[in-house]
């Protein structure tokens, strides 16, 4: 079957691994566990009649203390930017992230997620901040569940086209 | 490679054929199949590993990442040496250990994140309350100013003293409050002026001491020779922690007396002490009484009253000085709270006090734009200038006050700054692109924020409400030029005329109040026309505009504008001089 691999970026405690536990496991845990490293997940997907192994590389949300390794990035099909909409910070990161993606690795496929939906009315991030850069965006709750196979699939058709 | 096998490690070694073979026993949690298939990570590092292989210069081994899978975390190790040797290690100690120590900084980050943002929305609440009351509390206190300045009896003038003392010690109160929210949010900064240290203890003394001496206490203080008193710092903020020591002090004591001692220490900061014979402080509560909202006894609350945060924004400035504060205290036998502050010495002459004369206005019967929506603060200003002769055209939006500026000249703009339609700082912006006239803007906002946006709007000045009446004339005298004079050039031939057709037009004045008193609007019609036709062919330009106002405004029977008209009249034959 085809493999794809995509990875997870984003700033730390924005959700990257509770968007893959929901994705892959549809499970959602309160706790929170700072990823160290990379988290490998594997999915197996359908698209239309095409059938497909994700392999999500989830990274470790960068920090103060460590950058994200952008060779971690390499053989990737596409990546996933995650921002977390309570804090605007998180959406600068990913604009960072992904600038610095591109410089190193040229253009691939992303797609812009703003998780904790759930908290809507707590959001700093603005619609206008997220809509004048133009890139595909999808608001998903890993919590709730809301928005995330949509987002997956979306990002795995356009993986495929 | 046994060594390495015993101590738990997957040891591989790179075949002729490229693949890695198990050189060792396979430890149990190693997966069957090829190592890269197994291990979906190496395709990051391998790369790296055979560079490493082929060039490791110092190193003896290449340690990749922590990756996670099935569970379990692993980290790969390439090893130097004759053979191409690939370790994978099952590092649970190592990611745990790693984990803890990640987990932790971002715990600490999260929530500093979430206390900044608390933080900042308390001190934004804080803001808005100020602003809420200071705006009330500026009509209050501005009028109980003016009614001070009238006819009053005895009994009258009694009372207002007790309205206005009691209306300062409310604003006291908010200003402890703004004050703690400032230091809070890091917005204090300390002034650095040279200033008399003898004089400052003394009006400390002064003020602080009113009520300590009306409850029978004594109060004295004494400054060691070896101070320096001719001192550079912040003399408001040192005042204001001594103030807060002397209220405490006397809040406490009820027999006795109040000493203030400063001293110099020996590590050149000067020591400041202020004792009282009172009822003391628990020793269990000496260190927590400079903490927010801490009182020695809750019950003092009630008792004694007070927000609590004296002591607390006490404590702020002093560590701002470079100073310490602390408490020592016997219960039944008095306090003594010291602190230390750090001050530079002054050098060369003392500069010269400046006279607390009463303020006038420099210039006379200046035209004056004032903005404000709140009819009380209007009615304040306009008392404030009602002996100045000035003409002040109000307006009650930034939108209306842009039209009027459009319509004519003025000295001076005062403009609120938060109104409906259009606020100060949008309209201070339209109005200065339009010229250099000087604009005051008042805020309620005592924040630096408020204050640099207002300058960065284009505002000349910026004052705090509430605003005093000699704060507001300082500030006109500040930027308005003394231009009580207008000189008029007028042709030689015309000369002998011109002060007979002057003389004709001040009489006008007198015949246009009449007129409009009783609402003759024939008699302003018909004036306003004459000096229409004839003020410029005499080489005064602004009789025939404020004739061809007056004309229009009675057939419109406009009566404020007539008025206006008048006092505009009045006032420029007031200043005209021929040169």
């Amino acid at each position: 079957m085809l493999k794809k691999k995509i990875c997870m970026v984003g700033e730390f405690g924005v959700g990257k691994t509770s968007l893959v536990r929901r994705f892959v496991d549809s499970i959602f845990d309160e706790r929170y566990l700072t990823t160290i490293g990379v988290k490998i997940d594997r999915k197996d997907v359908t698209v239309g009649s095409e059938s497909v192994t994700l392999m999500l590389w989830d990274l470790a949300g960068e920090d103060d203390l460590a950058q994200l390794n952008v060779s971690h990035l390499r053989g990737a099909s596409g990546y996933i930017l995650v921002a977390d909409g309570c804090r605007a910070a998180s959406l600068a990161k990913a604009v960072e992230l992904q600038q610095r993606i591109e410089g190193q690795l040229g253009s691939l496929p992303f797609v812009l997620v703003l998780n904790k939906a759930d908290l809507r009315d707590r959001w700093e991030v603005k619609d206008t901040a997220v809509s004048e850069r133009g890139w595909p965006t999808f608001e998903t709750s890993a919590k709730a569940g809301s928005g995330v196979e949509e987002m997956f699939q979306a990002l795995t058709k356009k993986l495929l086209q | 490679m046994n060594l390495l096998a015993a101590l738990g490690y997957a040891v591989f070694e790179r075949a002729a054929d490229s693949s890695f073979q198990l050189a060792g026993p396979a430890p149990d949690w190693l997966p069957a199949g090829p190592i890269e298939e197994a291990f979906p990570f190496l395709e990051v590092f391998l790369p790296d590993a055979e560079e490493f292989w082929v060039n490791p210069g110092n190193r003896k081994s290449l340690y990749s990442d922590l990756w996670a899978q099935n569970e379990l975390h692993f980290c790969a190790i390439a090893v130097a040496g004759d053979k191409k040797v690939l370790l994978i290690e099952c590092a649970e100690p190592r990611f745990q250990q790693t984990q803890n120590f990640v987990q932790y900084a971002h715990e600490v980050s999260l929530a500093r994140d979430q206390i900044a943002k608390l933080t900042q929305a308390k001190s934004e609440f804080l803001a808005r309350m100020s602003h809420e009351i200071r705006t009330p509390m500026n009509a209050l206190l501005g009028m109980v100013e003016l009614l001070s300045e009238t006819p009053l009896n005895d009994e009258q003038r009694q009372y207002l003293r007790v309205f206005q003392r009691a209306g300062d010690n409310l604003l006291n109160v908010i200003n402890d409050i703004l004050d703690f929210s400032k230091v809070e949010a890091g917005q204090i900064e300390l002034e650095n002026i040279e200033f008399d240290l003898a004089q400052v203890i003394e009006e400390a003394i002064e003020i602080g001491g009113v009520r300590a001496r009306s409850k029978g206490l004594e109060v004295s203080s004494r400054i060691q020779p070896d101070v320096p008193t001719r001192l550079i710092g912040d003399p408001g903020r040192l005042r204001q922690i001594l103030l807060n020591l002397l209220g405490n002090a006397t809040k406490f004591t009820d027999h006795g007396k109040l000493t203030v001692l400063v001293e110099s220490d020996k590590q050149g900061l000067l020591h400041f002490s202020v004792s009282d014979t009172g009822i003391g402080i628990p020793a269990d509560r000496l260190a927590t009484i400079f903490e927010s909202f801490s009182q020695a006894d809750v019950s003092t609350t009630r008792k004694y009253g007070g927000t609590g945060l004296g002591l607390a924004i006490s404590k702020r400035f002093v560590e701002l000085m470079g100073g310490r504060i602390w408490a020592e205290s016997t219960v039944g036998a008095g306090s003594t709270i010291h602190f230390t502050a750090r001050f530079a010495v002054a050098e060369g002459p003392a500069q010269k006090p400046t006279e607390n004369a009463p303020v006038v206005l420099n210039a006379r019967a200046l035209r004056i734009l004032l903005a404000d929506d709140s009819e009380e603060n209007r009615f304040l200003i306009r008392g404030y200038l009602k002996d100045s002769g000035s003409i002040i055209d109000e307006v009650e939006n930034g939108a209306q006050a842009v039209e009027q500026f459009k319509q004519r000249a003025y000295d001076v703009v005062l403009m609120d700054a938060e109104m409906p339609v259009m606020d100060g700082y949008s309209a201070t912006r339209q109005i200065r692109a339009l010229g250099a006239t000087p604009i005051v803007l008042l805020t309620a906002h005592a924040f630096k924020e408020a204050k640099a946006r207002s300058y960065e709007a284009g505002g000349t000045e910026h004052l705090t409400k509430p605003i005093k009446k000699a704060t507001l004339l300082e500030a006109i005298n500040k930027f308005v030029p003394i231009n009580d004079r207008i000189q008029v050039s007028v042709e030689e031939w015309l000369k002998p005329v011109v002060g007979g057709y002057l003389e004709k037009r001040r009489g006008d004045v007198q015949t246009l109040r009449e007129a409009l008193d009783c609402g003759d609007f024939d008699t302003i019609r018909t004036l306003g026309h004459q000096m229409s036709g004839t003020g410029g062919g005499y080489g005064f330009e602004p009789i025939t505009e404020i004739g061809g106002v007056l004309e229009e405004s009675a057939l419109a029977g406009d009566t404020a504008r007539i008025r206006a008209s008048i006092e505009d009249l009045d006032r420029f034959l007031s200043a005209v001089r021929l040169e």
